[in-house]
């Protein structure tokens, strides 16, 4: 789980104005002049982006980032003409097991930019918008070593969790995840969503996508408006 | 776009009309698609709302109902719907809402436009309605099958290739000898004053001349058969097919205005698969033993293949089927009676079920009753036909119609009873229409004559009709019987599957296609009095006379010939793989086309039965 005060908006705003008073500069500066919404604003007037990472490992100080998913929700609806697939050329070579699981080899990871140059364009695309992850916590560990590393600064920006989202509705029934409940397939599966194959970073952002689509709906219940923080918590 | 929504165009171009796009066109879709979830219950698309997209079901399920809250359609995953609104480029009519939890990518309204300009087959699958799509599906169906169902469709008149050979019946048997081997034909018309009086043949002259010893200087009408079955030539081949076989005949004298322009026998009929079932039926009627019946019957699952083969209609097949086991009835009747003797009182044996409507495939269950005299005596006469029925279902048995699970067959004393006694049955079973009544009545109304006094027959048919069209009752009660039966109109994977058990997802291609429309033309037909069993008579003659609607009559036999058209495609291919038969179909065997088609089918149906329901104001059961 990401650190407690990730779920709070007013504590990440004032992260933010703090980090822009360090005179962060460039990309990451344009990045935190966008306020945090408001945590009563509703999730229909919001524009969201769902993001998934895969990486030559879990941990974000030794690992790297091969490639980003991204794709674009605004009005409760995905919009896939804004989904974008980037490769990253990783410094050291891919480990062999992380391969199997992503699909990443080194040969396509030849083909990919740097991290130097992919950055900047990811920031561009998270400006003033809300990042949906599941299990937000490797995207936010890595993409804050990133910023880390190329501008000396995290970043610090929203964050809808749709495995937090899920453990949290079970708690309030008093229930608890089996191990493996909360995959991202298998929760799909419980929300009647289809069965993707391929695990690449834009079909896993694509599915977490459509995973928060659904957690929303079946919250939202009879005519009631969602909130920003009520899928914060 | 983005190599990466893979998924996505996967999903699409398994979609009809989707999947007919060229390549080029396919890949520009996913980027345009937006994505939308619907929960269970809540409503996607509202009545005034502008349409905006196309909508694809990618899964779950939804209702369209119509502005009276009626039910349209149901939807099921690679289901489109909204295409007729953004047509028409009005606001919506309909209410659409999720009955179940539905992803649902929109494709915006001015792609579909391109698409549709783009390609002519894209747009032509949203074009007309479902009916017509249906029919020319069956069309294509059969027009596809090469040409051995033309040469059945064919008139006889375009088939007689030589002027009738005739005699004057005053001619001696050897000059009719001598001018059938001059003439090399081998059938004779005999006439007086230009009027057919009989017919010989090549048979006769064997069998009743030389075998014999009978001077050949007699008059040849001695020996001629009178007056001999005849055919319009304006009739099929196929139907000439089905006349010789139901008058074990192999020359039927063939008439135009009057006159007799030729002969047909099933070698002028050309084709195998034409003659067959007049072979297997004079080869039934050669039998002396139920083991020769036996043997013939092996052969019978071969003639459903080859009758579907030759791309005859599903109509003509169960009609072909049906012949034959009419004749294997008959023939052991007649050997029932050479064992037990005549019947002592007149009697009548009728077949129920789908034989009494012309409809049987391979693998039937032999469903029969007998009528018999009121003079019959229970104490004096029942023994005998009760050995009678136990003979010929037993005899049925062995040849592979095997015992009506449901126990209706005449070796039930229930169902062999004297006509007052089947009168009084019927009577309470329309007075008092319980569910077991109502189960009874859709057995018994169908019935045909199969042998014994045919007279015996009609009299008891024409009691029956009068008494049930009278009362509105007792048909709401049919009516609610014949919906209960649903096509499975979209549901997962476009189908409600059968689940649990050995028929794990297939639809039963009887009882949720063709069952329901046999239902539906009952209680129509019973109303109107009419006696055909055939259903797509009953439907043709509801009809005519008014009851149905032209388009819903039409549309109902389209979608019956499609269902019954798969339904024998899927028993023969199983049986060509060395598997038995049944009316199990899985989805997966037809092609995303057919599987829309028989959709289409089933939405008639649907359609239809609402219209019942109304009709007969089955909702106050």
């Amino acid at each position: 789980m990401l650190p407690f005060w990730w779920n709070n908006l007013t504590l990440l705003e004032w992260q933010r104005r703090w980090l822009l008073h360090r005179s962060v500069s460039g990309p990451l500066n344009s990045f935190l002049q966008h306020p945090m919404p408001k945590r009563d604003a509703l999730i229909s007037t919001l524009d969201f982006m769902a993001l998934d990472l895969e990486t030559t490992g879990l941990f974000a100080k030794r690992d790297e980032i091969l490639s980003i998913g991204m794709v674009q929700i605004q009005g409760c609806r995905i919009h896939l003409n804004t989904a974008s697939h980037m490769l990253v050329r990783p410094q050291q070579a891919i480990p062999e097991e992380s391969a199997i699981i992503h699909g990443v080899t080194d040969d396509m990871s030849r083909t990919g930019k740097r991290l130097e140059s992919v950055l900047p364009m990811v920031l561009d695309a998270l400006k003033g918008k809300v990042l949906i992850a599941h299990y937000a916590r490797l995207e936010i560990t890595f993409l804050q070593a990133a910023c880390r590393r190329i501008y000396g600064y995290p970043l610090v920006l929203p964050v809808v969790d749709t495995l937090r989202m899920e453990s949290t509705r079970l708690k309030h029934s008093n229930r608890y995840a089996k191990a493996g409940d909360l995959r991202l397939d298998a929760l799909r599966a419980s929300y009647s969503l289809p069965r993707y194959r391929a695990h690449n970073a834009l079909s896993d952002a694509l599915g977490a996508g459509e995973l928060f689509l659904a957690m929303i709906a079946h919250r939202a219940g009879s005519g009631e408006m969602l909130t920003l923080g009520e899928v914060m918590r | 776009m983005d190599i990466e929504l893979v998924e996505i165009l996967d999903f699409l171009t398994s979609c009809p009309p989707f999947d007919i796009l060229p390549e080029s066109i396919q890949h520009t879709l996913p980027a345009k698609i937006s994505i939308r979830y619907a929960r269970r219950g809540t409503h996607i698309l509202e009545r005034g709302d502008t349409l905006e997209f196309l909508q694809i079901i990618r899964t779950g399920a939804v209702e369209i109902f119509k502005q009276d809250g009626q039910l349209l359609v149901r939807l099921g995953e690679g289901d489109i719907f909204g295409a007729q609104t953004l047509q028409r480029g009005q606001s919506i009519v309909t209410r659409t809402e999720a009955m179940e939890d539905t992803l649902l990518y929109q494709l915006p309204a001015e792609t579909f436009f391109e698409l549709c300009e783009q390609s002519e087959q894209f747009k032509d699958y949203f074009g007309p309605l479902g009916a017509d799509r249906l029919k020319r599906a069956i069309q294509n169906a059969e027009d596809g099958q090469e040409s051995a169902f033309g040469l059945m469709a064919i008139s006889l008149g375009e088939i007689i290739s030589r002027k009738p050979v005739c005699l004057s019946t005053g001619a001696s048997i050897q000059s009719a000898a001598k001018l059938m081997t001059d003439e090399e034909v081998s059938s004779l018309l005999l006439v007086e004053d230009k009027d057919l009086v009989g017919i010989i043949t090549d048979r006769d002259l064997r069998r009743r001349v030389l075998a014999k010893g009978l001077d050949p200087s007699q008059p040849v009408s001695r020996v001629m058969s009178e007056a001999p079955k005849k055919i319009s030539a304006h009739r099929s081949s196929f139907d000439a097919m089905l006349t010789m076989a139901e008058n074990n005949t192999h020359h039927l004298p063939v008439h135009q205005d009057g006159q007799i322009v030729g002969v047909v026998t099933p070698y002028s009929l050309l084709q195998n698969q034409c003659t067959s079932v007049v072979f297997m039926v004079s080869k039934i009627n050669l039998q002396q033993t139920i083991e020769g019946l036996q043997d013939v019957c092996t052969q019978i699952p071969q003639l459903l293949v080859n009758l579907s083969d030759s791309g005859t209609t599903a109509q003509s097949i169960g009609h072909a089927l049906t012949v034959v086991t009419d004749t294997i009835s008959r023939r052991l009747l007649r050997f029932a009676e050479r064992a037990f003797g005549p019947a002592p009182v007149p009697f009548a044996w009728a077949a129920a079920g789908s034989q009494a409507r012309n409809e049987q495939t391979v693998q039937s269950d032999q469903d029969h009753c007998l009528l018999i005299d009121d003079s019959y005596i229970p104490a004096q006469h029942g023994a005998y036909f009760e050995k009678l029925s136990h003979y010929v279902s037993d005899g049925l048995n062995i040849c592979g119609f095997v015992y009506c699970p449901g126990n209706a067959m005449a070796t039930n004393s229930q169902w062999r009873q004297p006509i007052r006694v089947w009168r009084r049955m019927f009577r309470r079973w329309i007075q008092e229409p319980t569910p077991k009544a109502v189960m009874l009545c859709s057995i018994f109304f169908d019935l045909k004559f199969i042998g014994g006094d045919e007279s015996l027959f009609w009299y008891f048919r024409d009691c029956v009709l009068d008494n049930a069209g009278k009362n509105r009752i007792f048909l709401a009660h049919l009516a609610a019987n014949a919906s209960r039966n649903q096509p499975p109109v979209g549901f997962f994977r476009n189908f409600t599957l059968i689940r649990g058990g050995e028929h794990d997802d297939t639809v039963n291609l009887k009882k949720n296609g063709v069952i329901p429309i046999v239902d539906l033309a009952r209680v129509y037909s019973l109303e109107k009095g009419i006696k055909d069993v055939n259903t797509r008579k009953r439907l043709e003659k509801c009809r005519d006379s008014g009851l149905l609607s032209g388009r819903g009559a039409t549309d109902l036999i389209d979608a019956m010939a499609f269902i019954e058209l798969t339904r024998i495609r899927h028993q023969a291919k199983r049986l060509r793989s060395g598997q038995s038969p049944n009316n199990y179909l899985p989805p997966e065997e037809l092609t995303p086309f057919e599987r829309d088609h028989l959709k289409d089918a089933f939405l008639i149906v649907r359609t239809m039965q609402s219209a019942m329901e109304q009709k007969y104001q089955i909702s106050r059961f």
